[in-house]
């Protein structure tokens, strides 16, 4: 980066007129998820700008290929680790389609409602955090309270509240709980109270809309090339939502909207995000309708399922199946598969290639928001330099996903 | 060439072929347990069976079977076709074979892999086979079910010592005689049985004997699951944290190809695998070739030492070009080794040759126990490519002896550690003042002024010349022990010091040139192993 303080004579200090250079982050507490912004100012107007992300690269997809396919995981968990239940069922699902094994219902409709909780617990932080750095602190509390109540269903289920490593190839680790139905449906009947009580707050507040609507504008089109999926593009009015587009699971027998914006601005993807917890939460209430109580959760397969612990301790039959499946990995036949959901901030694509072996040969993940913030120069050039905090917090990157 | 059809393949085979040979020549494997191709056929485990398709226009062989009904919620007499072991029957030109292709095949398969595990004990966790248990990989290629049986298993012997290299465990062994094979077969020596029958089935030695043949560990190897132990290798290492190195044996002048197994982690060699070369070992190697891993990591020279202290490398390099050039050019001599590999070897004539040293020597191992199978009296790896390099100018032992006798020795450049004759270890210890590049204690680094420590054949590439004039390389495995190195390069550290030039300088160009005589003459082979190798193993026929 060029030198910031110029050796200037007094005479040719009283108008300056070259543009200011200003650096935020990559340690900055707006640049969540460290990322690093070199601006060109003239006055407070943005002239140019260099978003420089990777300050959080750690090279999970190297890392995938020295363990076997269920030891990605915990790699998938630290992606997008606000909402990791979805990057566990998107990579369980791109496994289960190279595999060509299908979850039982049960297990469908499991994956569905903690999925949904965990893209609720993504917009939440995302809206919520917007909020707060706009000024407006007690919405941020509300909403990471209400967080707090999802992690703690998740908590419940997986036994850890963020880095669950939950899911597994043809199944999940363990079957529902038992108070899993009562503890979701309370949970998501608090968060839809405070998400009103935050409307309330918010969208009647002057300083707020001003610095939202009509600030950080995108294009259709431009989103469109550079590739942005989820609420961010939805904001600029395209109804793509690969639920809706190419259902997977059971989302093509569930009943949800999918809300547009009409500004594509940071207002929209503020109200996106909104507008896609109470369809989360239309999901969640039909899957839970739906979900048997009883059956199994795990598909019927040896090769790809690990036996019960008794009886890997008192057969052989166990203790080989065990022993294949944790020495060597699930293996995956030879070949190569695109698997993609949407996940909290857009399309998020496993493409796998498997050699046959237990091991994967590569793992290259789609995060859907490194395309995201590839467009953030677009959004933010031309604005004024206040305007950064809020446009770059609309976009929601998180750091995990996008260096990867 | 006539060929037959095995599910969707046309195999090629030769006359007198059965199904699985050919089929394995041509990289099909159709699975098994007792066949081994360099056994005779015992058709015990039954795993390989195939349905062979009739002639067209001839009826199929069917059994009469009854075989349980879902609908009926009985047994239904039904027909089933008679399924042939792969391994017994005779290929024939034309044949249609159906092996993953055919549901009975594929259910035969599920039910004898079911049976073989009826009374396995559960024993993976502490079986030195888990990891390369053919119990294992066909549990999951062609049963995967659960455990069916309620019963209590059968109990049998579990760590009967067999003799002094193998442990046998009754509960896992399948009886697929393999090990009663090898002895009978390739050691000659049929001192295994099987006594008993059925449940009760057991693999025992013959009364009042031991089984302590030349190739007992082979009984190991060739076990398909983890009933033979080998006591040498028993609780050590865990074969998935093991590595490969292809290399080749060095405990004689026979030089099987094998497979060096080490632990990445510790840099520590834990066994020996025999690697098919049909041109020399077949699929075999003895148990002293098998143990020879041993030495690599005992009794090494790790530290450059003077007069017996431990010193730095420059300390010990320092001292060893000052007594170079001490001496003059005729009175200095250098002694080869055949025990070290043609890289080694040649390093030290090229020094010699750019000081001027007339006098070559070499040594090597003294001789030892043979046989007609594999084993050579001649326990040195390299004889045959120490006199070819040398072109037959280095003397033998006895001579480098008289030479240090007469005084015509002021400086010994010596490769290696041990020599032929143990008895002339004190004609060493003369005036003369030796430069010793060795891996491992014994008489020439104990009589050395100055000790270079080398790298045992393990922790470097190298070429090997065996008793038939093959050029084997050998491939490294572990990293250079302690502050040892290759030979060649402290020869060439060495030449550094002299400010001698040598005619390479990297270890590719000095492995060429190891390499050059692509065509090795026969009148190489070393005295010592003059018998022709008759003596080809069984098996491979």
């Amino acid at each position: 980066m060029e030198p910031l303080d110029q050796d200037l004579d007094a005479s040719e200090l009283e108008l300056p007129t070259e543009p200011m250079l200003l650096n935020v982050g990559p340690a900055h507490p707006a640049m969540h998820g460290t990322v690093r912004i070199v601006m060109e100012l003239s006055g407070e107007v943005i002239e140019r700008c260099d978003v420089q992300v990777g300050y959080l690269h750690r090279g999970f997809e190297k890392m995938c290929e020295r363990g076997n396919w269920t030891q990605v995981f915990p790699y998938a968990d630290r992606l997008n680790y606000v909402s990791p239940m979805l990057n566990n069922v998107g990579f369980s699902l791109a496994c289960e389609k190279l595999l060509g094994v299908t979850v039982p219902e049960r297990c469908q409709w499991y994956r569905m409602i903690l999925g949904e909780m965990a893209r609720i617990s993504d917009h939440l932080t995302c809206d919520g955090a917007m909020a707060m750095e706009l000024g407006a602190f007690t919405p941020f509390l509300w909403m990471i309270k209400c967080r707090e109540m999802v992690w703690e269903v998740m908590e419940e289920e997986t036994g850890a509240r963020m880095t669950h490593s939950f899911g597994r190839i043809g199944g999940m680790a363990a079957p529902p709980t038992d108070g899993f139905k009562d503890h979701v449906r309370a949970v998501v009947a608090h968060i839809m109270q405070v998400l009103g009580e935050v409307e309330r707050l918010l969208l009647g507040n002057r300083i707020f809309l001003d610095r939202l609507e009509n600030v950080g504008v995108i294009s259709a089109e431009d989103a469109i090339s550079l590739g942005w999926t989820g609420p961010c593009l939805r904001a600029a009015g395209v109804p793509y939502d690969v639920r809706k587009a190419h259902p997977y699971m059971k989302y093509g027998e569930v009943d949800f909207d999918v809300p547009v914006g009409t500004n594509s601005d940071s207002f929209d993807r503020f109200m996106v995000r909104i507008a896609e917890m109470r369809q989360s939460a239309r999901i969640i209430e039909q899957c839970l309708e739906r979900m048997p109580d009883s059956g199994p959760v795990n598909v019927d397969d040896p090769r790809i399922i690990l036996p019960p612990k008794n009886e890997v301790y008192n057969t052989i039959e166990g203790t080989i199946q065990h022993f294949k499946i944790v020495m060597e990995g699930v293996k995956l036949p030879a070949g190569e598969v695109y698997g993609y959901t949407e996940a909290g901030n857009g399309e998020f694509g496993f493409y796998l290639v498997s050699d046959g072996s237990g091991t994967p040969y590569r793992v290259r993940i789609r995060p859907p928001c490194f395309l995201v913030t590839a467009g953030l120069e677009r959004v933010i050039t031309g604005q004024m330099m206040a305007d950064v905090v809020p446009s770059f917090g609309s976009l929601n990157m998180i750091g995990g996903e996008c260096d990867r | 060439m006539p060929s037959f059809k095995l599910d969707d393949k046309e195999i090629p085979f030769e006359p007198g072929d059965t199904i699985i040979r050919a089929a394995h020549r041509a990289g099909v494997d159709v699975p098994h347990y007792c066949w081994h191709p360099g056994l005779s056929v015992a058709a015990n485990c039954r795993m390989c069976l195939v349905e062979l398709m009739p002639p067209p226009g001839r009826p199929a062989m069917m059994l009469d079977v009854l075989s349980w009904d879902d609908l009926h919620q009985t047994y239904l007499p039904q027909k089933k076709p008679k399924l042939q072991p792969a391994c017994q029957q005779a290929a024939a030109d034309g044949m249609v074979v159906k092996s993953q292709t055919s549901e009975h095949a594929v259910r035969a398969r599920s039910a004898v892999q079911e049976l073989l595990l009826l009374n396995h004990p559960v024993d993976c966790p502490i079986c030195d086979q888990a990891g390369e248990c053919r119990l294992q990989d066909y549990w999951l290629e062609h049963q995967a079910s659960k455990k069916r049986m309620r019963d209590e298993p059968v109990h049998k012997p579990k760590g009967v010592v067999f003799g002094p290299t193998i442990v046998y465990d009754a509960e896992r062994c399948i009886m697929c005689t393999r090990c009663v094979r090898v002895s009978a077969e390739l050691a000659k020596d049929p001192v295994l049985s099987m006594r008993e029958r059925g449940n009760l089935n057991e693999i025992t030695v013959a009364p009042g004997r031991q089984l302590d043949h030349n190739y007992t560990l082979m009984t190991e190897y060739v076990c398909p699951v983890g009933a033979l132990t080998s006591s040498d290798f028993r609780f050590k290492a865990r074969v998935w944290f093991l590595r490969s190195a292809r290399t080749t044996c060095v405990g004689c002048a026979t030089g099987c190809s094998s497979f060096t197994d080490f632990d990445p982690r510790n840099q520590h060699v834990y066994r020996y695998r025999p690697r098919e070369n049909m041109a020399v070992n077949k699929y075999w190697m003895c148990d002293e070739g098998m143990l020879d891993y041993q030495r690599i990591h005992q009794n090494r020279v790790l530290e450059p030492r003077l007069k017996g202290e431990d010193v730095s490398d420059a300390a010990a390099l320092a001292r060893a070009a000052e007594i170079i050039q001490a001496s003059a050019p005729q009175k200095t001599a250098i002694l080869l080794s055949a025990q070290h590999s043609n890289e080694d070897n040649l390093a030290l004539l090229d020094l010699g040759r750019a000081i001027g040293a007339l006098q070559i020597f070499y040594t090597g191992r003294p001789p030892g126990k043979g046989d007609d199978i594999l084993m050579s009296e001649d326990k040195n790896p390299n004889r045959a490519g120490v006199l070819a390099l040398s072109g037959g100018r280095a003397k033998p032992l006895a001579d480098l002896a008289a030479a240090l006798k007469e005084g015509k020795i002021g400086a010994l450049i010596a490769l290696g550690s041990a020599i032929e004759n143990p008895n002339q270890a004190a004609a060493l210890s003369g005036s003369a003042q030796i430069v010793a590049l060795s891996s491992h204690h014994g008489p020439i680094a104990d009589a050395a002024a100055v000790v270079l420590p080398a790298s045992s054949w393990a922790e470097a590439d190298g070429t090997f010349v065996n008793r038939l004039g093959l050029y084997q390389e050998s491939d490294r495995a572990i990293v250079p022990q302690g502050h040892s190195r290759p030979a060649f390069r402290w020869v060439q550290e060495l030449a550094k010091r002299l400010g001698l030039a040598l005619p390479w300088s990297k270890a590719a160009e000095l492995r060429a040139l190891s390499q050059a005589p692509a065509t090795p003459s026969p009148s190489v082979a070393p005295p010592a192993a003059s018998s022709p190798p008759s003596a080809s193993p069984p098996g491979g026929e």
